[in-house]
């Protein structure tokens, strides 16, 4: 018996001595899901290929900020030419490490409302945090951050020490309310069913009927309709605002190959990659005229409210010391 | 085999001190002290310690009067299914069990509607029965096989002084229970003062947070490495003293020779007959019922459009990760209980103390630590890219050690009590030797195969820090389902991964039948 797993496992072992020996001439740094089966890494892997007669290879970590942290405990030894898909909330806190090179992209075909200007990350998609219910079963949903918080409608949200989408409420909350937001979490924290570690977790919940609100894309509906055909799933407008989510792209200042890692950032705004990223990692695109599914064409477009990176990275420890006080209950 | 039991206790020592030095090394990090009077840290110490004092004192109470009545009633119907069902509820992955919990008592659950105005599963509620849910059940097989070791001989001299009933659970059975109580009770306390996913999930907010929370929070999110270890240091000696404490008090009585053969049941009334089955039938369906709340979401989904095959892959990585880690813990634990089971021959019970703690260590050891601390070591030393999945197999064994030792112990110096001297005095060869014990621990082997190799196959944390994409596990393969929205391929995919336990927890019993 032992036998037979011994050699089992000396076969795995070897099975991946041999798929790492095929050199790659450009490494990306991305997250999880971006490179799973139904996410846009592998389509955008054989669409780059093709163009470059070369070999891309994807190394993935858990999520965005273990991106950032890898890099951080690699230094300059890191493997990557390109690293894809922090958020603009850790832009500062990436660009302290030293090791981001100039992306030297032309950022004039991007859309107006990202107002993108920094020369060291480029994005390839976003959304706005919004909170989604279900209008088979809420025909007047809240129209205001205010609203929601007043109201004793249940609410899902996720953990800002542990989600990226609970450190988007976070921002939202203190665009909205400013010295006054400890008041609102309270009152918030009153009708919150309950805060969990990451998105998913507080979605299923809210699919299984759980609240009535759960803190997640403006996008997310678009998923329902196109791979589900389930049309009553939408995002509350709010009037406030919405905080946005950019996911951006960097070249790294170690890189052997800066020529090839800038090209395949130009690649992902490419009008192929931008047809590609929002039908499978569920965000916008960020160029105009690029053709989608008409489940995008429903989805709410809110104005942009929210603080710059430099804000957000230096106040970020003392709202989550806000936050942790006044939600407590 | 003394110096592999010393090498082997170096081994899982080495992985523990690897990961610390990882982190102290990478950023010269010193310990916050600041942090020891900040309020925030109070609250969440404070909360950890309520929280797994009740999860414990809930799961004993409970699991108890239940192990009674499988004890005293041999021949209740599906007995051994549900020992096997125990079993899975142990190491039920958090992510399915969490599912099925706000299927079954949310907002919108099935039984909601019978639990009045005021249920709210959110809270210190759902913690506590997420947690008795995952402990219960472990709790019962430990208490069963301990009463189970009960002399014939000491039922018959019950029944010559005719003891009363209440004489006899004085008499008889607490001791027996005893030194095993006070150890489960040190273990699932631990293991629920390091719960993360439940605790966060249905906790229902900041008020409800443990150090493995906050720990986890500064390495990932602050990236700050002298405020995990300070919390980590806190973390270890709390859990770490108290299991010592309870190590040694615990094992100061330990069991002294059985027979193994099980006679009779010693009778007992009707009427207490009546409350053993209702006991039974009630713990059944509260085992059960999670699991079936899951079942609903199979009809909403297309299961011939399903691609199954992607299940394939995933499903032999994680079966032969899960194989090799428990196969490599289990020897090592065997080795490792030598020079334990030497120090207690020899009366040496500081030693002894030492190696026990030793030994399961990573038990009390935040996991989180271990694994981020060894990632940040060996990334810099090593291609993780390549070697990570060995790393894997690794940490997963180092991991599930602690288990092992916990339950081979007993039976080992059980062993050494009754034929040590005996086969001592024979002159016996090392595998002579062996060939006797066998028999002796062969149930309590399996069982303990079983149990670490469904703990290997639930893992998530580990295989999420150190394995590549190329490495797709079946738990890995839920999150990233769940993580894009497919919901109903993720429940899919967790009934999967409940069904392939439940057919190795049979598949193992069987063996351990046929043996």
């Amino acid at each position: 018996m032992s036998r037979f797993f011994a050699l089992l496992l000396t076969s795995l072992l070897s099975a991946s001595v041999i798929a790492a020996d095929k050199q790659a001439d450009l490494t990306v740094y991305t997250y999880d899901s971006f490179v799973s089966e139904w996410g846009p890494g592998p389509k955008l892997e054989q669409a780059f290929e093709a163009r470059c007669q070369c070999n891309l290879e994807f190394i993935a970590a858990e999520d965005g900020v273990s991106i950032l942290n890898r890099l951080r405990i690699e230094k300059s030894k890191n493997k990557a030419d390109v690293i894809l898909g922090i958020d603009d909330a850790l832009i500062e806190e990436t660009r302290a490490t030293g090791l981001i090179a100039p992306h030297q992209q032309d950022l004039s075909g991007l859309k107006a409302e990202l107002k993108w200007t920094d020369s060291d990350f480029a994005p390839f998609d976003y959304g706005y945090f919004a909170f989604v219910y279900d209008s088979s079963k809420i025909s007047q949903p809240v129209s205001s951050l205010d609203q929601l918080v007043k109201s004793d409608a249940s609410v899902l949200y996720q953990d800002p020490r542990t989600s990226t989408p609970g450190q988007g409420l976070m921002m939202w909350m203190k665009a909205v309310y400013g010295d006054q937001s400890e008041q609102a979490w309270q009152q918030l924290a009153s009708h919150t069913v309950t805060v969990t570690k990451g998105w998913w977790e507080a979605y299923s919940m809210f699919l299984q009927g759980s609240a009535d609100y759960v803190l997640s894309y403006s996008t997310s509906p678009a998923y329902h309709i196109v791979a589900e055909g389930k049309q009553q799933y939408k995002a509350a407008l709010f009037s406030e605002g919405h905080v946005a989510q950019i996911e951006v792209a960097a070249v790294t200042r170690t890189s052997d190959n800066p020529a090839l890692a800038r090209d395949f950032l130009h690649f992902l705004t490419s009008s192929e990659a931008q047809t590609i990223i929002p039908v499978t990692n569920w965000m916008l695109p960020v160029t105009d005229n690029v053709e989608l599914p008409q489940a995008f064409d429903q989805l709410i477009a809110p104005k942009r409210i929210g603080f710059s990176n430099q804000e957000v990275a230096s106040q970020r420890k003392k709202w989550l010391r806000e936050w942790r006080n006044a939600a407590a209950r | 085999m003394l110096i592999a039991g010393y090498a082997a206790l170096l081994l899982s020592s080495l992985i523990t001190l690897l990961a610390f030095a990882g982190l102290i090394g990478f950023s010269d990090a010193a310990v916050d002290w600041a942090l020891l009077s900040d309020r925030y840290f109070h609250s969440v110490l404070l909360f950890s310690l309520k929280q797994a004092a009740l999860s414990t004192l809930l799961s004993l109470l409970l699991a108890w009067p239940l192990a009674r009545a499988l004890y005293y009633l041999p021949e209740l119907p599906a007995r051994r299914s549900f020992l096997s069902l125990c079993l899975l509820g142990f190491v039920m992955p958090t992510l399915v069990l969490i599912t099925g919990l706000v299927a079954l008592l949310g907002r919108n659950g099935y039984l909601t509607p019978l639990l009045g105005d005021n249920w709210n599963l959110y809270g210190l509620n759902g913690i506590l029965i997420a947690h008795i849910y995952l402990n219960l059940p472990y709790a019962v097989r430990v208490l069963l096989q301990q009463l189970q070791h009960i002399p014939d001989r000491s039922w018959v001299l019950a029944r010559q002084l005719k003891l009363s009933p209440w004489q006899r659970l004085r008499l008889v059975e607490w001791p027996v229970l005893k030194p095993s109580l006070l150890l489960l009770s040190g273990f699932i306390f631990v293991l629920c003062f390091n719960s993360f996913a439940v605790v966060l999930a249905l906790g229902g907010g900041p008020g409800a947070t443990t150090l493995e929370v906050a720990i986890y929070q500064a390495l990932k999110y602050d990236f700050n490495m002298a405020e995990a270890l300070t919390l980590a240091w806190t973390q270890l000696l709390i859990a770490g003293g108290l299991f010592l404490l309870l190590n040694r008090a615990g094992s100061s009585r330990w069991l002294t020779a059985d027979s193994m053969v099980r006679g009779n049941t010693p009778p007992t009334a009707v009427w207490m007959r009546q409350i053993h089955r209702a006991i039974y039938l009630i713990a059944w369906g509260c085992l059960l019922l999670p699991v079936l709340a899951l079942l609903p979401a199979l009809f909403q989904a297309d299961l011939l459009r399903f691609d199954w095959m992607a299940l394939l892959a995933p499903t032999l990585t994680s079966l032969s990760l899960a194989l090799a880690a428990a196969l490599a813990a289990m020897v090592l634990a065997y080795l490792m209980l030598f020079p334990i089971r030497h120090s207690h021959r020899q009366r040496k019970a500081r030693r002894r103390l030492l190696l026990e703690w030793l030994s399961t260590h990573a038990l009390v050891a935040p996991a989180m630590v271990i694994s981020v601390g060894l990632y940040i070591f060996l990334l810099q030393r090593i291609d993780l890219d390549r070697w990570g999945i060995a790393f894997v197999a690794l940490l997963n064994m180092a991991v599930i050690i602690p288990f092992a030792i916990q339950q081979l112990k007993p039976r080992l110096l059980q062993y050494d009590a009754q034929y040590q001297q005996l086969s001592q005095s024979l002159k016996l060869s090392r595998l002579q030797q062996l060939r006797i014990e066998w028999p002796f621990i062969r149930a309590a082997f399996t069982a303990t195969f079983a149990l670490i190799l469904l703990l290997a196959l639930g893992d998530v944390a580990i295989i999420s820090i150190f394995g590549g994409d190329d490495w797709q596990t079946l738990p890995l393969l839920i999150y990233s389902y769940a993580g894009s929205y497919r919901i109903t391929e993720a429940s899919i995919a967790s009934l999967l991964l409940l069904l392939i336990c439940a057919a190795l927890v049979g598949l193992l019993e069987r063996v351990k039948q046929d043996a």
